[in-house]
């Protein structure tokens, strides 16, 4: 093995090490301020699909410009060195195809196919300029963030269920599996921040260099190439993941990794056609009024999609988030799951509170301290809890099925909504009542009821109700600070 | 000779043949008999060993200390039981429960102080005992009421070892009455002595939540049912744990808004602890911490008809400040 890709294989394992390691502190709880969003942080493709989305470049997101100026510097070295999804390619394909050095050949070779990732970026850019991020489902770090956060991290020791996560762990299991067949298929084939690097590759500085009078066309250059970007033929220099491995293959040392080498005559292009990629852009524009006229979600509050606290209203929200998992793998009491159907077919995957699941814990701000796009806008606690004297953040407001209630429907004792409301005073009191029983007796109970100006729709109320699978209090979006047309009481508006 | 239409095997054969079938077989029958249970029940609901040790005569059942070092308290209260010796033997495993139900500071009083638990703590160890497990299940995230509650810290710091609520393992015991069905921190179940450590808090079922609520906290899933008759529930808890030693935290004591309180404004500072083996005068002396006559609370009434302990706060022996 050649010094380097020594070198490369030390880089992926770090990066992808690191990527784990970030992870695994963030669902332990660990209430330390690591950088667990740094390479979201970093992803040129969110930061783009946002800027058109929303308008607006959201902080840190700002990062995204290391990554770009990284790549005009060395090509698409985070495709080779850096993206955790591409190591774990590659580290299948390397593990489940010990192949033949013609069968190598044959699979690293170009296919049209492979300008399949150049359509989805465009499609996934101009959906997100005509209104409809969804570039975070098939972005590599929310893809994978999310196939390790809710399909592997849940069958892991100290796991929690994420119904649904099954949906994300396929798509990863099934990419890390299709590379045994081709490899890296995901990066060559549909990844669109592979395609949006691939634009900026192709000023980079240092680029693969082939001595064509050296050459003596024995193809072992291309036996081991992770882009198959042909470096053989007329590289193609937005392909090239600059993995290096056909440096050492040559036995003539025809290559070269250089800066500012002379350019081939002509210069390579992307393999694009140009009434595909008008049909492209057409459908991608016609998709973001369809799924909002027709997909559900943001056009009318909907009582079970409760946001995490400091959540943007839903429109900016949608413009924002990136599916990328993180804040439900933050939470501490695993409140926050995946919305499946509850957001609409825009709002798939993105955030959604279950209080059966778990609670909002009243003086916890974690989702929004992870949130790598500020869709969930971050709080301290003191502002969150309403300790610096203004109203607190509310997520919603809990009702009291009197159908079901202990004390209200069974004239039987139970205050245990009450027991566990954390606002000062508490959101629920007690109304003092005598109940009937059966033989005619009356039996004195505390009815429970609701201070909707005090309740903050945390949710612990419904977890904790002893009531079996349908809680006789349950919280619903109605209240939430973040829309302030999904109101329920007169008068100013809580913060 | 061989008849060629039934060919042969060499005996050679024969034997390894069989010999390969004879150890499938009993790899699978061996196999079969390890995992074999007859009763077909996985789980078998444990007992709840009985923790109290014997007490000599001319001992109080309960001494109460004031001062306003919570650690002092605590120290002069054991001692006049006759110092944690008596009820930590070398080489135990001891159980403290605090309550760390809550996500909020030891200020706002919603959770056991911390520096009473530390100080039991370091008491057990100083006694001989081999392992001091400080543990509870709380009601909120519990990485959060651990930290946020100092207990995790301070008990950590004293030389316990911390047991967050998730790393617990939670099997059936043998409860009775309303709690049965429930399981119970197997942690709980195993510790040779258990000392239980409330904290005096207002609570709006019972009145005030002390000790025998205290027990909720080494329950798992569906405790909540219990509410439904608290007091029958908690002198049902008492007569079901039974603690080596009973340690009432009043240092700071919530008065209104319990038991989660988050108001400054509904604590008040007591600066007072109880230790006693006998857990219903324990709790009679917490109510009155929080102004309330402990006859007029129906739990203690029935604990105390039930035969666990006496209510009479004459029996407390009140050693004043320090």
């Amino acid at each position: 093995m050649s010094w380097t890709t020594r070198i490369r294989i030390l880089y992926q394992a770090f990066f992808l090490v690191l990527f784990l390691w970030l992870l695994v502190r963030l669902a332990g709880g660990d209430p330390r301020a690591f950088p667990y969003s740094a390479y979201l942080h970093g992803d040129p493709l969110s930061a783009v699909g946002v800027t058109l989305a929303a308008g607006t470049l959201p902080g840190a997101l700002i990062w995204a410009l290391v990554l770009i100026g990284l790549t005009l510097l060395f090509g698409r070295v985070f495709c080779g060195w850096i993206c955790p999804l591409g190591t774990l390619q590659q580290l299948s394909s390397w593990l489940l195809s010990p192949r033949s050095r013609r069968e190598s050949l044959q699979v690293n070779r170009y296919r049209r196919w492979y300008a399949l990732k150049s359509y989805i970026l465009a499609a996934l850019l101009v959906a997100a300029l005509a209104g409809t991020l969804q570039s975070g489902l098939l972005d590599p770090l929310s893809l994978t963030a999310r196939g390790l956060a809710a399909g592997v991290w849940p069958v892991l020791p100290g796991g929690r269920p994420v119904p649904g996560g099954w949906l994300a762990a396929l798509l990863l299991l099934a990419i890390v599996v299709a590379s045994r067949w081709i490899p890296r298929v995901f990066c060559r084939g549909f990844c669109p921040l592979g395609a949006l690097l691939g634009v900026f590759s192709r000023f980079a500085v240092f680029r693969i260099h082939r001595t064509s009078d050296a050459c003596n066309n024995c193809k072992l250059c291309a036996f081991a190439c992770q882009g198959a970007d042909e470096p053989l033929g007329n590289h193609r220099v937005s392909e090239c993941h600059v993995c290096l491995n056909c440096l050492p293959g040559c036995p003539e040392q025809a290559m070269t990794y250089r800066a500012l080498p002379p350019l081939p005559a002509p210069p390579p292009k992307p393999d694009l056609s140009r009434r595909y990629l008008f049909g492209t852009v057409l459908g991608a524009f016609a998709v973001a009024p369809l799924l909002r006229a027709t997909g559900g979600g943001r056009a009318a509050a909907t009582p079970r999609l409760i946001r995490p606290p400091g959540a943007l209203g839903e429109t900016e929200f949608l413009d924002r988030c990136v599916k990328c998992s993180l804040c439900q793998q933050a939470c501490p009491t695993g409140a926050l799951q995946p919305a499946i159907a509850q957001a609409g077919v825009e709002g798939f995957w993105t955030p959604v509170l279950v209080p059966r699941r778990g609670w909002c814990e009243f003086a916890c701000t974690r989702c929004g301290e992870v949130c790598p796009t500020q869709a969930i806008t971050r709080l301290t606690a003191a502002r969150k809890t309403g300790y610096d004297g203004k109203p607190p953040v509310s997520i919603g407001t809990a009702f009291i099925d009197r159908g079901r209630c202990l004390p209200w429907a069974m004239s039987t004792p139970c205050i245990v909504c009450e027991e566990m409301c954390p606002t000062d005073p508490k959101a629920i009191w007690f109304e003092i009542a005598d109940e009937p029983l059966r033989d005619g007796a009356a039996r004195r109970v505390q009815r429970p009821r609701v201070d909707a100006a005090k309740c903050v729709g945390c949710g612990i109320c419904e977890n904790k109700c002893p009531v079996g699978e349908e809680a006789a209090i349950r919280v619903a979006s109605v209240g939430e600070t973040r829309d302030p047309l999904n109101r329920l009481l007169a008068g100013g508006n809580p913060s | 000779m061989t008849d060629p239409y039934r060919p042969a095997i060499t005996r050679r054969e024969a034997v390894l043949r069989l010999s390969g079938t004879a150890v499938a077989a009993a790899a699978i029958g061996g196999g079969a008999l390890v995992f074999h249970d007859r009763r077909s029940v996985s789980a078998v609901a444990a007992n709840v060993p009985d923790w109290r040790l014997p007490i000599p005569n001319g001992v109080p059942r309960a001494a109460a200390a004031r001062g306003s070092d919570p650690g002092i308290n605590v120290r002069r209260a054991v001692a006049e039981l006759g110092g944690m010796e008596r009820f930590v033997r070398r080489g135990e495993v001891v159980l403290v429960k605090p309550n760390i139900a809550w996500d909020r500071l030891p200020e706002q009083a919603a959770n056991t102080d911390p520096q009473v638990v530390a100080e039991l703590v370091r008491l057990c160890l100083a006694a001989g005992a081999r392992t001091v497990i400080v543990t509870d299940i709380s009601c909120n995230d519990p990485l959060r009421c651990f930290a946020r509650s100092g207990i995790g810290a301070a008990a950590g710091a004293a030389g316990a070892e911390v047991i967050e609520t998730h790393r617990l393992r939670m099997v059936p015991a043998a409860l009775p009455g309303l709690s049965a069905g429930l399981e119970v921190a197997e942690q709980v179940l195993r510790a040779d002595r258990v000392i239980n450590v409330p904290v005096v808090k207002h609570h709006n079922l019972c009145k005030v939540t002390l000790g025998m609520k205290n027990w909720f906290g080494v329950m798992g899933k569906g405790r909540n049912r219990l509410h439904q008759d608290i007091n029958l529930a908690l002198a049902e808890l008492g007569a079901t744990f039974r603690p080596t030693l009973t340690v009432v935290d009043a240092t700071r004591v919530l008065a209104a808004n319990g038991p989660v309180g988050g108001s400054l404004g509904d604590v008040r500072a007591v600066g007072a602890v109880a230790a006693g083996t006998d857990p219903v005068l324990c709790d009679a002396w917490g109510a009155a911490q929080l102004g309330l006559e402990p006859g007029s609370l129906p739990f203690v009434a029935e604990a105390e008809r039930r035969g666990l302990g006496r209510a009479d706060l004459a029996l407390v022996k009140e050693l004043g400040p320090s």
